[in-house]
């Protein structure tokens, strides 16, 4: 989130999309529900009725997959009818640069932007990537991004949109979204509305736009009408993404993803050899004074980091040399980590708190490619369909070689930590009980781990054994060999904030070696400080655990509760605060104001960059810190997939025609199928006669994730004891299916066995002169906990046996082409009843 | 202790069932064994383990809107109680100062059906092994102790609410107005387990207060204990005949 929880009270319209938050954030919905009682419109855009769409005041349906088209409806529609915020627009967006004249947008080049190279086959391109060079700026003889500030000249950023979206007007978009006119219109006069300076729109999106080929895009495209609008910085606005996951937030914030380590550094590529060259790969250079231009600071950043890691003992140069590196251009995310398995070039997995034989999209694939490995570690509370995955439907464990080793681990509440929410709030917790049995926490895990890895490494010869036996590893208290028997949590929370490593004197001030570094603004690219995670600098100083505050005070009226726990950037509640300001730093909303210029001092929440107001006459900076220009991005070359966001269709949609363009899908998405040409595991259908309904998947309030921790718990299995596949009452009736019905749900994938659920609440879409249908399914289920399956002696039985296997069997292994997210939103089934 | 009661504000609630596994899990209650039959709501009915199910009902309304409404069944904790009048055994259904009517160990002496038949919500059920009569308590053990009821500890939108019975009920009534249209204060004021529905409560599939109900409480306060309680036996049969039952 840019803002928090608390500060979806402040927003006069909420916009809930891609998300159904009533259900899945029954606790931080009760701010959506506190802005309602203070006269707040609530809006619902989903292709269910969902229990959102219930308290809401407009319900829109959609297509799944048409997210795009129907908010690319509404930036033409604010456009059209002058409803953007001017100044902020002006000011604080780059709507007034110009734009290298040889860029095409899709709409004048095939339904693609210019640089595209790939094949091309009927559909439209496919496996294409890029050549951003036509995706820049006009510049000047002295280097400057030429501009234009009344915004009419044809090639700027502003007329660019305006062109770019002036084809989706609202027939086209109520041909491809499903959704009518009126319900349209509907939604982008209420949220049009914000436009105004003192009025706020938020969105709260989830899985529901992540879980796309074009789901980065669609995030982008609520950030185009959130600047357009005024909405970033304000209290009450933002880009709300509500984690699917209580610690999501702080896990991708230390680096869980492949692609970056901690604090959202990038991953070094095989292409830079040293560590200047990393750095320098990744250092912003701006020329412009007024551009803080935040990432000029990587070095320091990066720097602390090989201090964390290697210690000063080793120097950055090799502690950077002993990092792996990724191959340029490979990517190493999920569906390609499987994609591998299947090919038998990965031998040994790591499941680590998590299920993929049922989480992952494509579940078959996924539960075949384990047989291929030599061995598999889980970590887990219990057993799953992943660490049994060799007695799994389907597979006969006579012929499955892997050895599967499953470590029991501590449950949230039997180790201490903190967590950091949807809202970047790191709260601290304490231990509840200690685990049972041989359970230990995952960091105690870890260290034995370390601890056998090094002795191995050092009696064996091993060809590079520095990077192993060189680790620093000081988060505990050491016995006389040196080793540490438990993790010592708060050592490792100390770590993640960084320590000088050597006295240093910072602008006339003493810093001691040991001590803990104030924030990150004193972290240094010269290797006398260190920090696990930078932007976690200032969590846990010489003044203590900040994260463990419980501070009720809230000064500033708007719900910032500044001395409650610790957010990360700097305890900044509200990131891009600085444009919920205008040039003279006076709130753009005076009755709700985030920060505010006042006796030569920034009052409120921690204001971005702590310079004056751009019209302080001061040295100043503009709103948008992060970014090397220092402005909102309308036109976003950072993408690989488009400056601006364009409707592609679903990798399995019921159109055969992208109805505004000749390309079809998202031309940069990897495809799998084509590669592996149309066999069963790779399988995708899309148009096809045998699976002409589309369908979706969510999540219930009663199960958690893949139900490893809930379908155990007989309480919850009582209220929601089965698979069950949602379906409307004249889809229903054409199939000969009635309410509670025991159904398959067919994809190119898998069949999948479900009740059915017959409800008001799936009602067809009209598309083109058409009808087409949508069911949904939720996540949740397994085989394991299921009547069917063998139990064994040793094996525990649930008291109450739940119905179904994961929805997974259905989904298709294609991803985001920014992300590789699975396409788990949108895909074609058939659906038959039981015999 | 004073006079206190549940406000179940409606509007608000959001069918999370915190409540309803919250109230398992105080009164350390066992699951159901249950099937889906097409809709989220489950368990099917309340029983000897479930003393607080929300009920579900989704329409398609004439002009198009889907109309989703859930409700929080539970004892109403009347006053007077017509499954008090109705219980033999003086000591086994009693009314506690706080509001809650509570059964006892003896109501395993009572014949069940006709405590069952007395409710006019149908709430009370036994419990097959130890023949006792169980519902509801308003979490008289935590209440009692400085603590709210489960449920309302429990409620992530304060739908649910635990106070002093007048403050409740002007809160309750507060919401009523607000609301406006078909709204109405449920069962009515002589209860101690309040509502504030949206609409009618013929909408949400449940029975009325009956209407002798208010009459009998009116009467009762003009006489002593023990002529209310002689009232109220008087009236049960003529209840039994009028009341609007649930199902």
């Amino acid at each position: 989130m840019t803002n928090h929880w608390i500060d979806i009270a402040n927003s006069d319209c909420i916009l809930t999309m891609g998300s159904n938050p009533l259900k899945n954030h029954p606790i931080g919905f009760k701010w959506v529900m506190k802005a309602v009682e203070r006269g707040a419109t609530l809006i619902s855009v989903d292709p269910r009725f969902t229990r959102t769409s219930k308290k809401s005041h407009v319900y829109a349906p959609l297509r799944s997959g048409t997210d795009i088209c129907f908010l690319g409806g509404m930036i033409k529609y604010i456009l059209e009818n002058n409803l953007y915020f001017e100044e902020y627009v002006q000011e604080y967006t780059n709507a007034s640069f110009l734009v290298n004249p040889d860029f095409k947008l899709p709409g004048e080049n095939e339904g693609v932007f210019s640089g595209l190279k790939g094949e091309k086959t009927q559909e439209g391109y496919f496996d294409g990537k890029y050549d951003k060079a036509t995706w820049s700026f006009q510049k000047d003889e002295k280097g400057k991004i030429k501009k234009d500030p009344t915004l009419k000249d044809p090639l700027s950023v502003f007329q660019l949109l305006k062109k770019h979206y002036a084809r989706y007007d609202l027939d086209i978009v109520s041909s491809i979204t499903g959704c009518p006119k009126e319900d349209l219109l509907a939604v982008y006069k209420e949220y049009a509305k914000t436009g105004v300076p003192n009025k706020t729109g938020t969105v709260l999106y989830a899985m529901g736009w992540t879980q796309h080929t074009v789901g980065t895009q669609n995030i982008r495209t609520m950030c185009i009408i959130q600047l357009l609008l005024g909405n970033m910085g304000m209290a009450g606005g933002g880009i709300n993404a509500l984690r699917g996951e209580s610690n999501v937030q702080g896990s991708t914030d230390h680096g869980l993803l492949f692609h970056i380590y901690p604090g959202y550094l990038k991953s070094a590529k095989a292409s830079q050899a040293t560590f200047s060259d990393y750095n320098k790969a990744n250092t912003t250079v701006s020329d412009d004074p007024m551009s803080l231009n935040w990432w000029k600071n990587y070095p320091k950043y990066s720097a602390s980091l090989m201090r964390e890691f290697y210690g000063k003992d080793v120097s950055l140069e090799d502690a950077y040399s002993y990092l792996p590196k990724i191959d340029d251009g490979v990517d190493h995310s999920w569906l390609t980590i499987f994609e591998k398995m299947y090919e038998k070039k990965i031998k040994g997995f790591f499941s680590w708190g998590q299920n993929p034989a049922c989480s992952g999209a494509n579940a078959n694939k996924t539960r075949e490619s384990m047989k291929n490995l030599d061995w598999m570690v889980t970590v887990n509370l219990f057993d799953n369909e992943t660490s049994s995955f060799w007695r799994g439907p389907g597979m006969n464990p006579k012929e499955i070689k892997t050895e599967v080793f499953l470590l029991p681990c501590a449950a949230s509440f039997e180790k201490e930590g903190s967590i950091t929410n949807s809202g970047r709030w790191m709260q601290w917790r304490y231990k509840a009980v200690s685990p049972p049995g041989d359970a230990m926490s995952d960091a105690d895990i870890i260290n034995i781990l370390l601890n056998r890895l090094k002795k191995v490494y050092a009696k064996e010869k091993s060809v590079f054994p520095d990077p192993i036996l060189k680790l620093r590893w000081e988060y505990g208290p050491k016995d006389s060999k040196g080793n540490i028997k438990h993790i010592d949590i708060p050592m490792v929370a100390k770590e993640i904030n960084g320590y000088f490593v050597e006295d240093k004197i910072i602008k006339g001030k003493i810093y001691n070696k040991g001590m803990l570094v104030p924030n990150f603004t004193l972290l240094q690219d010269d290797g006398s400080t260190s920090s696990g995670c930078w932007i976690y600098s200032g969590s846990y100083t010489e003044e203590g655990n900040m994260s463990a505050r419980r501070g009720k005070d809230d000064p500033s009226g708007i719900g910032l509760y500044p001395d409650w726990s610790w957010t990360w950037p700097l305890n900044r509640r509200i990131i891009y605060n600085r444009a919920s300001v205008d040039k003279n730093g006076k709130p753009w909303a005076p009755h709700k104001p985030v920060i505010e210029w006042e006796n030569n001092v920034w009052k409120g929440d921690v204001a971005d960059g702590g310079l004056p107001p751009m019209a302080s006459g001061k040295p100043s900076c503009y709103p948008f810190i992060t970014q090397v220009d220092g402005v909102g991005h309308i036109f976003g070359p950072g993408l690989v997939d488009g400056p601006f966001p364009e409707h592609y269709e679903p990798l399995e949609s019921p159109l055969d025609e992208n109805l505004l363009s000749k390309q079809l899908v998202n031309p940069i998405v990897k495809r799998f199928d084509i590669v592996k040409g149309n066999e069963k595991i790779n399988a995708r259908a899309s148009h096809d006669p045998r699976f002409p309904i589309i369908c979706t998947t969510y999540r219930l309030i009663e199960h958690w994730q893949t139900g490893v921790m809930t379908r155990w718990q007989p309480w919850l299995v009582e209220m929601e004891p089965s698979l069950c596949v949602e379906i409307g009452g004249d889809l229903a009736e054409q199939k000969g299916i009635k309410q509670g019905d025991k159904v398959i749900v067919k994809s190119a994938r898998g069949d999948l066995e479900a009740i059915a659920m017959v409800t008001v609440r799936w009602r067809p879409f009209r598309i083109l002169d058409r009808l087409v249908h949508q069911v949904g399914l939720p996540y949740h289920y397994g085989w394991a906990t299921t009547a069917e399956r063998k139990y064994g002696k040793i094996d525990k039985k649930p008291e109450f046996f739940t119905y179904g296997d994961s929805v997974n069997i259905l989904t298709p292994n294609i991803g985001d082409a920014n992300t590789m997210v699975p396409e788990s939103k949108c895909f074609m089934v058939d659906i038959v009843k039981k015999v | 202790m004073a006079e206190m009661a549940i406000f179940i504000d409606v509007y608000k609630c959001t069918a999370c069932r915190a409540c309803q596994v919250a109230c398992k899990n105080w009164n350390q209650l066992k699951a159901d064994k249950t099937e889906s039959r097409g809709s989220h709501e489950n368990p099917t009915d309340l029983s000897a383990n479930t003393w607080n199910r929300i009920r579900f009902r989704e329409v398609l309304m004439p002009d198009g809107k889907i109309d989703w409404s859930f409700f929080s069944d539970r004892c109403r904790h009347c006053d007077p109680a017509p499954c008090m009048e109705a219980s033999k055994i003086p000591e086994a259904i009693v009314k506690h100062e706080t509001g809650a009517v509570l059964f006892g160990e003896k109501t395993k002496e009572l014949y069940f059906q006709d405590i069952r038949d007395a409710c006019p919500f149908d709430i009370p059920r036994m419990d097959e092994k130890s023949k006792k009569i169980v519902k509801c308590t308003l979490c008289i053990d935590r209440v009692t102790n400085g603590l709210k009821p489960s449920c309302v500890t429990a409620c992530s939108t304060s739908a649910l609410l635990y106070g002093p019975k007048a403050e409740m009920l002007s809160l309750a009534k507060k919401r009523v107005k607000e609301l406006g249209g078909n709204a109405c204060l449920y069962p009515g004021e002589e209860f101690n387990t309040i509502w504030a529905l949206p609409d009618t409560p013929k909408h949400y599939g449940i029975a009325e207060a009956p209407k002798i109900h208010n009459y009998m409480f009116a009467g009762s306060k003009l006489f002593s204990p023990l002529g209310k309680a002689s009232l109220a036996v008087g009236l049960i049969g003529y209840m039994r005949t009028r009341t609007e039952r649930n199902q």
